[in-house]
């Protein structure tokens, strides 16, 4: 190429300045850009969670004890549940849990009272595992309220705290770092930022591409004195600019409205974010390139979207998934970028920590990048 | 209404449908690739997940008890010589738990005083993990108690100590005893495809025909706004159908997840959901002026289909007032209906109350998208 480095990124300038104008005129992206983050911010913040809460339950007292009563007001007071719904039979209950107006289903056994003298009382708990997450965690709160529950309060028990705690064989001390109460909201909001980049670079990227081959302007601008290389970087710097201004959205909303504010390092935020936009805008590109018009663009959009925000981590933990499909997640950048998020908000990690969801966002970009330019030259040739 | 008019406008909509290769490629791909993305992605299992081990004791007792939480594959130990060291692979996320294991753990186990002393054990768990974390914590808690029961009774200690409290809850999990997460996430998936596809099919398809011109000319011809409406969803809606059929194999087929209830009634409850879907669908696109408008808004009504229609959060799970707000969504209803038939095998009876407001909305939104169409004319 014979010239210079001067006019290489004046041009890049140049597309740079009309793509920033372009922008500022649409409103849907503007939406994208507003609304979006507003939607996504109050719901996780305040609406969703996987902690159960008003959980519907019913009791078979065949007891009918005092210290049947003490088991399920303790259960009661864990704050998970509503008020238990007590039932004549076990037929009752049961057809409690069929018709969904029950999730646990509590049986204490006639002989109670003597097992609790005997040492060795036994309840049993139905649970309807329709709801697999749900259930396993009521089961899970249950399990806890009866192996701490102090079927004989003796009167030599001067400190109840201690025997309750020392009742079992073992005394597990737990603790919760980085989030204490378990709140889902510290868990969704510190990857906010990921899933609406993913959303914004993806969408409006592909989208903005395809309606300028649409409107025939694209075709207008390859007449122009600008070599692709250029025009893709000039296109590439205001959605930078977009998405880290989404990012500071989401950081600063979950900081200013739920007080979530990045424990670690702002550097390390605002580093790895590039390769992440990068990617994403790259794959925008890639899809804007297959795609032939805007609805098309959209469907292959969401064909990306929506395993990655399965699958990356963001929603449920990939930690759970199974072999094969985990290593699937691995393949989207967002996995990598909640990685690093939540190392750095929650965490409290640096720039070292991060070290190596830097470096899988770095190869991505890369091989995306290759992609791209692979792709795009037929066309512009 | 002419019958035999409608019978051309649907043949219409059908030619033009199966002419377009790419939207017959998002008919069949995009639920096939939902369920399998879904079906396979909600487990409650723990598995293999990195457990930091800071064992101080470091004698046979404790060791035994490291292996104990390394044997059901549930968590892969990795031993720290430090806390320092414990901490930061807390903090780079290395290890999802950890447990420090004190110095006298074998001497108070051995204690016949322990009763009123037991053997203690530290475990840290990375809250930032917030769901993993929950449900690790069980796992961890009951392999610890077994395990160290185990090692109690092999305890040549002359007072075994007598339990003093606790009582054994005896779980059972009714309906999906192994706890298995794919009929829920399979059952739901249909409401998030059939909402969501029906919704932008239609609204790009009659973008792209006021693009074209086409819905113009359909206006000026003899054909009703009913007529209109009816020649474009019961088309899609027999597409729709079929996408149902497939759907329900392959779940069966590859996830064999079947339903519990009547696959017939499934089918049907199906059909006419899509019928009140491809309404909303039909309505988006006529109040928006171009193609990009019609999607931006089905985007944006897809964040509250996903996420407050009961699909991902369970809805008893949030406040009040949100609850209120899901009701209003058709795809709540009909998350409901599908895990009703799905999961615990209800007949039309037990599910009337919401069959009946799924009907309820049907008719609204059919008499809004006809108001829709024939305010343009």
């Amino acid at each position: 190429m014979k010239r210079s480095g001067h006019s290489f990124w004046s041009n890049v300038a140049a597309v740079a300045y009309k793509e920033a104008t372009v922008l500022r005129h649409d409103k849907a992206l503007l939406a994208a850009v507003f609304i979006q983050p507003m939607i996504m911010l109050l719901l996780f913040g305040t609406a969703l969670s996987n902690t159960p809460a008003n959980v519907p339950w019913a009791v078979l007292d065949e007891s009918r004890g005092a210290t049947s009563r003490r088991f399920v007001a303790d259960i009661q007071a864990t704050g998970y549940f509503l008020a238990p719904r007590a039932v004549p039979s076990y037929d009752a209950g049961h057809a409690l849990l069929k018709n969904g107006g029950a999730l646990a289903f509590l049986v204490i056994p006639q002989s109670f009272r003597r097992d609790v003298e005997r040492g060795r009382p036994q309840v049993q708990l139905l649970l309807d595992g329709s709801d697999p997450l749900s259930a396993a965690r009521i089961g899970a709160y249950i399990g806890q309220v009866g192996s701490a529950f102090n079927a004989i309060p003796s009167p030599s028990d001067h400190r109840p705290d201690d025997a309750v705690r020392s009742a079992g064989l073992i005394d597990v001390r737990q603790r919760f770092w980085f989030n204490p109460t378990l709140r889902d909201r510290d868990f969704f909001l510190s990857a906010l930022a990921g899933m609406l980049l993913t959303n914004l670079c993806l969408s409006a990227m592909s989208l903005g591409l395809v309606a300028e081959r649409e409107l025939g302007t694209f075709e207008q601008m390859l007449a122009l004195p600008t070599t692709p290389t250029e025009i893709v970087l000039g296109k590439l710097v205001p959605y930078v600019a977009v998405s880290y201004l989404v990012m500071l959205f989401a950081i600063l909303g979950a900081g200013l409205g739920f007080g979530i504010w990045p424990q670690g390092s702002w550097l390390a935020l605002l580093v790895v974010t590039l390769p992440f936009v990068l990617g994403s805008l790259g794959i925008g590109v890639f899809v804007s390139a297959l795609a032939h018009t805007s609805a098309q663009a959209v469907f292959i959009s969401v064909f990306f979207i929506l395993p990655s925000f399965v699958l990356s981590g963001v929603l449920f933990p990939y930690q759970f998934m199974p072999p094969g499909v985990r290593e699937i997640g691995a393949i989207f950048p967002l996995r990598w970028y909640q990685i690093a998020l939540r190392r750095i908000v929650e965490r409290g990690a640096g720039l070292t920590e991060i070290a190596i969801p830097m470096l899988a966002l770095v190869i991505f970009v890369s091989v995306v990048l290759a992609a791209v330019r692979w792709r795009l030259k037929p066309r512009l040739g | 209404m002419s019958w035999r008019r409608l019978r051309t406008l649907m043949r219409r909509e059908v030619l033009a449908t199966f002419r377009d290769p790419f939207t017959l490629t998002i008919l069949v791909a995009v639920p096939l690739a939902a369920l399998l993305v879904f079906g396979f992605v909600l487990s409650t299992e723990v598995k293999h997940l990195a457990l930091g081990v800071l064992d101080a004791a470091d004698t046979s007792a404790s060791r035994r008890l490291v292996a104990d939480l390394a044997a059901k594959g549930t968590f892969d130990p990795r031993p720290y010589a430090t806390r320092e060291a414990l901490q930061r692979a807390l903090v780079s996320g290395d290890v999802g738990a950890a447990i420090v294991i004190p110095p006298d753990f074998d001497r108070r186990l051995g204690d016949p005083r322990s009763a009123n002393q037991p053997p203690q054990v530290q475990v840290i768990y990375d809250g930032g993990e917030a769901v993993l974390a929950g449900n690790a914590e069980g796992f961890l808690r009951s392999l610890v108690a077994t395990s160290v029961a185990d090692l109690k009774k092999e305890q040549p200690s002359p007072a075994a100590p007598q339990n003093r409290g606790g009582v054994e809850v005896v779980t059972r999990a009714v309906f999906n005893s192994r706890l298995d997460g794919k009929p829920f996430m399979v059952s739901g998936t249909f409401g998030f495809v059939l909402s969501f596809l029906t919704v932008l099919i239609t609204a790009v398809s009659i973008v792209n025909e006021k693009l074209t011109g086409t819905f113009e000319q359909l206006q000026v011809t003899p054909a009703t706004s009913m007529e209109i409406l009816l020649g474009k969803i019961l088309p899609f809606g027999g597409v729709f159908a079929l996408d149902v059929v497939l759907m329900v194999l392959v779940a069966g087929v590859v996830l064999h997840v079947w339903p519990a209830g009547s696959m017939l009634f499934f089918v049907v409850v199906s059909a006419f959901y899509v019928l009140v879907s491809l309404a909303l669908g039909l309505i988006i696109s006529a109040t928006s002026e171009t193609a990009a408008e019609a999607v931006q808004k089905t985007v944006l009504l897809s964040i509250p289909l996903v996420q407050l229609s009961g699909f991902a959060f369970p809805i008893r799970n949030m406040p009040l007032l949100v609850r209120w707000l899901t009701e209003v969504f058709p795809a709540t209803h009909y998350i409901r209906v599908s895990r009703g038939i799905y999961l615990r095998g209800e007949g039309p009876i037990a599910l009337l109350p919401e069959l009946m407001l799924l009907v309820l909305f049907g008719v609204v939104l059919m008499a809004y998208a006809l108001r829709s169409i024939e305010a343009r004319r």
